[in-house]
């Protein structure tokens, strides 16, 4: 059951009116209802995977109770651990198993030893796991840092574990964020739902309009990409970059307004990183709930930016690795990792880092000035750069696709694999570009105008738009539901 | 609550309402013309009506189609006389020609390539072959003025039944329910689209769920098994209706037909001009973007064959 799937709108439209006129009474029927339609929206694509959250969750809340209440360092620790090691073992099983016993039998052959391997599984990867993991293992790491007292109420923290709008991909939630609300009874408050159902509008657009349309120019270009010329793989990738924003983040939008309609506030995970002035901005604002869970749970725990600096640039490269590692089990994984720690570390070591936290693009003016086009360009250069090695299905085509970019520098001009008018997609993506820039401070609200019929117009807009970019044919699915 | 629920309503009647004028405005919908039954049990359309056809969400492809006296989409009008030279192309929706501009068939660019021959469309979608058998058994005296027919042969499709009944399910269509229907331009795009088989897909879905635990599966025929009761209603539709060998000539696809059927053909002398000949020479595409129909060049291709197949009767006849 995705997102942009009648099942859950239709599950959503009625699991949105049980919860708010059958289970208002009390926070305990509340928090039964989510635990019981998130189970029923996570079983809805193999009921086997509710085995895995189940017991996540128990270990988990057993461990928060346990290093509550030992005020020893070391069986504290050793709970911690204790999460820790299930957590990964159940990520290392089921997504890097198959990848080590690969990688380990290349390895030998390189060296001369061939062997049949017949170790690898044929195991599904379980939807979000690689989130609800990490969204588990917070919760342990906040009570072991005294930064959060645990719940002894299980169907609360299951209700957190699992709450379906942010289960399968993100944003990852602090418990010190979500389990509060959770534990409160939520009213309806008229205003929040109206937040909700904008982003909700705000999310299926960039998943349809943006991420889909551009989805099978995309696959086309990283499929056949040794037959074009430079100019179609610049363009190919340049698309991406706008697919993959408007994939994931449209995701994220949808998931924090369907959180608002049950009275849920979700952090961000998405603060417009195309305008980011450097690659430190960048990860400031995207996918901001998975960088700031290795920033406090790995970066800080390492020393961060407290030690010398050059125990701080390894900090930075074992961040940057086990980030790309966790997106998946290939190694382009790791080197889009490793490539955003070669460019992350001159901003750090020029002290550059965190100049653009609290400020954005254009914060004082209506457009920006001319260094700030420069850095933006430059910046949406580096990250579209890197993601040769996102997309690409082997580090040997992520080469190739570079490769091909060096020594065929040429141009050519690209047809639509389905024979559709280009010239519509680029209009597309030129006023999308245009209309970020215009709701660029304030991402939890997309149709921030203060005239009714301007905002009308805009929905009405945004409705058609999604309207003549549908397509029926292509794949629906998330970019991220594969991590 | 209630406030929510209302604002929601009102918003998306308002947004709608706005929609349906912008694809009234853009013109992003095709125009259904009218169906008809005729007098003698015919299904064309209503004669002398113009209207656009449209394919693609963004109005792709925009083309005009003019329904003539006889009721087919043609740039003229069907005349046969004794004197002048006229070949007929009877089909489906291919000879039809709606996702090309009226003017722009295949009948003209044939008429093109030949001099002093007038070619009469006969082309209605969802035409097979008892369709097609019945339309010139009934217009016989018309079709018996026209020196050559060629008809347009799908074996998956156009062989499906062995006697000629009207379809029922296509002159639904022309209910009151599906026009008032269809006058709301936003369904109509919706259902172009592929929206609305999303709701349509989700209900059988379900219906099938329910279904599949009470019914037991029925097996599926063979091929073998269907192409011979294929080729047992091509006969009985030939035995019906009086079939010229010399003047009738079947077009078709020897790739997408049994060597079954070919054979059968040749064992009893039907005529037939193979297309996939012509569209194997070329490697540009020769079928439109969205959907199946042929395109420019695949007409052109068409054109080409039927002339030159003319060009050779005509040769072979002065011959003899």
């Amino acid at each position: 059951m995705i997102f942009n799937s009648l099942e859950f709108f239709i599950f959503l439209s009625l699991v949105f009116l049980f919860y708010r006129f059958v289970c208002k009474r009390t926070v305990k029927k509340q928090n039964v209802f989510i635990l019981f339609s998130s189970y029923l929206f996570y079983g809805w694509w193999d009921w086997r995977f509710l085995s895995l959250i189940i017991l996540s969750t128990i270990i988990d809340f057993i461990v928060g109770i346990k290093i509550d209440s030992n005020n020893k360092k070391n069986t504290r620790k050793i709970w911690l651990w204790v999460s820790v090691i299930f957590n990964v073992s159940l990520l290392g099983f089921f997504k890097y198993y198959n990848f080590f016993v690969d990688s380990w039998v290349d390895m030998l052959s390189v060296l001369g030893y061939t062997i049949k391997s017949s170790w690898t599984l044929k195991v599904i990867l379980p939807v979000g796991i690689s989130f609800y993991t990490f969204q588990t293992m917070s919760y342990s790491f906040d009570i072991y840092y005294k930064k959060l007292k645990p719940t002894k109420d299980f169907l609360s923290f299951a209700a957190f574990v699992s709450f379906f709008p942010q289960l399968v991909a993100g944003p990852i939630e602090r418990a010190s964020n979500l389990l509060s609300q959770i534990n409160s009874k939520r009213k309806f408050k008229y205003k929040q739902s109206v937040e909700g159902l904008k982003l909700i509008f705000w999310g299926l657009f960039k998943k349809v309009v943006i991420a889909d349309a551009l989805a099978p120019i995309v696959d086309d270009v990283f499929t056949n990409y040794s037959t074009y010329p430079a100019s179609t793989l610049i363009l190919g990738v340049t698309l991406f970059s706008f697919q993959v924003y408007g994939d994931f983040s449209g995701y994220s939008d949808i998931a924090i307004g369907t959180a608002k309609l049950f009275g849920i506030e979700l952090m961000s995970n998405f603060r417009f990183p195309n305008f980011s002035r450097n690659v430190a901005e960048y990860w400031q604002r995207w996918h901001v709930s998975l960088s700031t869970w290795f920033r406090h749970y790995l970066y800080i725990p390492l020393g961060g930016s407290r030690v010398s600096k050059i125990k701080s640039v390894r900090n930075i490269i074992i961040i940057f690795l086990v980030s790309g590692f966790w997106h998946g089990a290939n190694w382009t994984f790791i080197f889009w990792g490793a490539f955003h720690a070669l460019v992350f570390i001159p901003v750090f070591l020029m002290g550059r880092n965190t100049i653009y936290k609290n400020s954005v693009v254009g914060q004082d003016s209506y457009f920006p000035s001319f260094i700030e086009i420069v850095q933006v360009l430059l910046t949406f250069s580096i990250i579209t750069f890197s993601r040769i090695f996102f997309r690409s299905e082997s580090i040997t085509d992520a080469f190739g696709f570079i490769n091909r970019i060096i020594t065929n520098f040429s141009y050519a001009s690209y047809k639509h694999p389905m024979g559709y008018r280009m010239v519509d997609y680029y209009i597309l993506v030129i006023l999308f570009v245009l209309y970020e820039y215009r709701i660029r401070k304030d991402e939890r609200n997309p149709f921030k105008f203060k005239s009714k019929l301007v905002r009308f117009l805009m929905y009405t807009i945004v409705m058609f738009l999604m309207l003549l970019f549908y397509d029926s044919h292509i794949d629906r699915s998330f970019i991220y539901f594969q991590f | 609550m209630k406030k929510l629920f209302f604002k929601s309503i009102i918003y998306l009647v308002g947004i709608f309402v706005v929609i349906e004028l912008l694809i009234h405005i853009l013109h992003l919908t095709k125009d259904y013309p009218v169906r008809i039954i005729d007098e003698y049990g015919v299904e064309k359309w209503k004669p002398n009506q113009t209207g656009y056809s449209v394919t693609g969400n963004r109005r792709q492809n925009f083309s005009k189609f003019r329904i003539n006296n006889s009721g087919y989409n043609s740039y003229r009008e069907f005349l046969p006389t004794k004197t002048k030279f006229e070949i007929a192309l009877v089909g489906d929706s291919f000879i039809e020609g709606f996702h090309q501009d009226f003017d722009n068939s295949i009948g003209k660019k044939i008429e093109k390539k030949l001099e002093n021959v007038s070619v009469y469309e006969y082309g209605y979608a969802g035409y097979d072959l008892a369709d097609q058998l019945h339309l010139i058994h009934k217009y016989k005296e018309e079709f018996d003025l026209i020196d050559y027919v060629f008809i347009d042969l799908k074996f998956e499709t156009d062989l499906v039944r062995k006697k000629y009944e009207v379809v029922k399910s296509r002159m639904k269509l022309e209910s009151p329910l599906y026009k008032n229907i269809r006058k709301i331009k936003l369904l109509v795009f919706m259902q172009n689209i592929g929206v609305i088989d999303i709701g349509k897909k989700f209900v059988s879905n379900l219906m099938s769920f329910k279904i599949n635990k009470s019914i037991k599966r029925e097996e599926k025929p063979t091929k073998a098994k269907v192409n011979k009761s294929r080729i047992n209603n091509f006969d009985q539709l030939i035995s019906t209706y009086s079939f010229n060998k010399k003047r009738f000539i079947f077009i078709l696809e020897k790739d997408k037909t049994p060597q079954v059927f070919i054979n059968h053909l040749d064992k009893n002398n039907y005529r037939y001009l193979d297309l996939s000949k012509g569209f194997d020479k070329s490697d540009l595409p020769k079928t439109l973007i969205y959907d199946k129909h042929w395109n420019n060049h695949g007409r052109d291709l068409v054109s080409n064959q039927i002339s030159f197949m003319i060009k050779l009767l005509n040769k072979n006849n002065r011959g003899q």
